[in-house]
């Protein structure tokens, strides 16, 4: 009985024991699927490659890796920004705004204006 | 043998004694390692409905022997196992603890009930009450059974999709709906401002990603982090629609439950194994908190220890559901396995299911809740330590699935009681007087 194919259990730990491709394939999807208002997604993609893309030696896919994670990060930051603008503003003019503050609400603190 | 020199020397003295018991044990080298699965059932709350999990086994997974003439069991579970199991256990139960104690929502007694607990409890009368809650218990041990039932036969039958759906969505509504509460009752009870939009994208991405993890492929961590908290949010949302006696009686009947479903030849859990192990297959994506990945390569004769623990949830209750994971440790299978796996490393580490989690927590969060102070909760997490401590130990030896529940559910109660019965006014009556021990 030869080693026939590698099956993944479910879940991924160690991306060392994945082949080249596999990892590409993955970090590729994360970035893809980060595009669907998904900036964790993106979050968990540049962690989980951070290593894998800057912190080994080169191999073939290395630089596309790269590039997923570098395209990641920048629509992490983009989001964020936006997210962070938002949130300021909802909280700081949510009472000034009346109805519409209101209806956007889903929770109003008690015992403010 | 993928054990290390240093684990290898330290498991000498259990070797030992396995070894001595060795003309009964050959057979069950070859075992299965089966990790039982972990039924949830269905609970009704207003239209949504629940599950209840059922405690599932812990499971040890066996490096495979090597070749016949070797009898010697390394026993791969020691200290650091103990440790991988605690630190998950552990967490679930602080986030439980701290959200009982911080956020009135789940203590607060609410008019509804479980379809599954449908007799009320009369604070009245006492003996009222306790039939109440046997009854209670009785429906809820039942339907517990009945789910159970169905999913081995649907398992014989080979319905795959309809579990693998069933999965799906009990996994949607606890990542999205139960969060959504949660994160509700949190804000409110701090009260901070949250809008619409920005609690859209929270959910959404939490959700998204928590699927992704569990049913797919993640980071191990984040997959084991997601896995406490939906026990977490499992564990609160029985504390708070449990009656009071219910609780407790339904926490002394899942236990024997358990040991009846995991250890008797014609429990469903058992079958559930067997059916498996027949069929040689893995089972579906796996929700049983893993400690470590498996990695296993795969050979037409020896089975995918594809950990299976399967979730199923029904219209919004969750509904842990373990499948089995049964590595075929059959003669050939695994003298190959072992063979062919020598330049393999394999990573495996202790399984649990998420119903014990939950139970557990469950245990520790109505003893926060109902407790009184803090020695009682702290003694109920002492005790299900201790318990769990003894489970592994029991698996180490017996080489086979167990169920965690039993142990660790009776030293809880029982320091439940007698620590808010007997320890709790002794030591308020020694502060009372000034007088230190």
């Amino acid at each position: 009985m030869d080693l026939s194919s590698v099956f993944f259990i479910g879940n991924i730990m160690n991306l060392e024991r994945i082949p080249n491709e596999e990892k590409l394939s993955l970090c590729r999807r994360y970035y893809l699927g980060g595009f669907a208002f998904l900036p964790f997604l993106w979050l968990v993609n540049v962690l989980w490659f951070f290593r894998e893309a800057f912190l080994k030696p080169t191999y073939t896919e290395q630089l596309q890796i790269k590039s997923y994670v570098k395209k990641s990060a920048l629509g992490l930051i983009v989001w964020v920004a936006v997210l962070t603008t938002w949130i300021t503003i909802f909280q700081h003019f949510r009472a000034q705004w009346g109805e519409v503050g209101d209806y956007l609400s889903f929770t109003i603190p008690l015992g403010t204006a | 043998m993928n054990t290390s020199d240093s684990e290898e020397d330290s498991y000498n003295e259990r070797s030992a004694l396995v070894q001595s018991e060795s003309p009964t044990i050959p057979s069950y080298n070859q075992d299965h390692d089966m990790s039982l699965p972990q039924e949830t059932d269905s609970k009704r709350r207003r239209p949504v409905s629940s599950g209840l999990d059922e405690p599932g086994p812990v499971e040890r997974e066996r490096a495979s022997t090597p070749d016949g003439e070797e009898e010697e069991l390394t026993l791969k579970y020691g200290a650091k196992h103990v440790i991988m199991l605690f630190i998950p256990v552990t967490l679930c139960m602080v986030v439980v603890v701290a959200t009982i104690k911080s956020v009135s929502f789940y203590t607060e007694k609410s008019s509804q009930r479980l379809i599954y607990t449908p007799f009320e409890e009369d604070p009245n009368s006492v003996g009222q009450r306790l039939l109440n809650s046997f009854l209670n218990t009785i429906v809820m041990i039942s339907v517990i059974v009945v789910m159970t039932i169905i999913l081995v036969v649907l398992y014989k039958y080979r319905c795959y999709k309809f579990i693998h759906g069933w999965l799906i969505l009990s996994s949607l509504m606890l990542l999205f709906w139960f969060s959504f509460m949660y994160l509700g009752e949190v804000f409110k009870t701090y009260n901070v401002a949250m809008d619409y939009p920005t609690l859209v994208m929270i959910i959404w991405n939490f959700g998204v990603v928590g699927m992704i993890c569990i049913h797919w492929k993640g980071p191990l961590r984040l997959q084991q982090a997601y896995l406490i908290v939906i026990s977490a949010l499992m564990a609160l949302i029985f504390i708070k629609y449990l009656p009071e006696w219910s609780a407790w009686v339904i926490l002394g009947a899942i236990s024997i439950y358990d040991l009846i479903a995991v250890l008797c030849p014609k429990g469903p859990l058992r079958m559930l194994v067997e059916t498996a192990q027949e069929r040689n297959e893995p089972i579906f994506p796996a929700l049983i908190y893993s400690s470590a990945m498996v990695w296993m390569v795969g050979m037409a004769d020896s089975s995918n220890p594809g950990s299976a623990d399967e979730r199923q949830r029904n219209e919004g209750r969750a509904r842990a559901q373990e499948g089995v994971e049964s590595e075929d440790d059959a003669a050939q299978g695994g003298r190959r396995r072992y063979s062919a796996e020598e330049d393999l490393e394999e990573d495996r580490g202790v399984k649990l299911g998420l119903g014990d989690f939950i139970f557990y927590s469950v245990l520790v969060g109505k003893a926060a809740a109902t407790g009184g102070d803090w020695n009682t909760t702290l003694a109920c997490f002492v005790a299900i330590l201790i318990g769990l401590c003894l489970t592994l130990l029991l698996l180490a030896i017996f080489k086979k699935a167990l169920p965690a529940l039993p142990i660790s559910i009776t030293f809880g109660l029982v320091f439940y009681f007698s620590t808010d019965n007997l320890v709790r006014p002794f030591m308020d009556s020694l502060a009372a007087h000034q007088y230190y021990i």
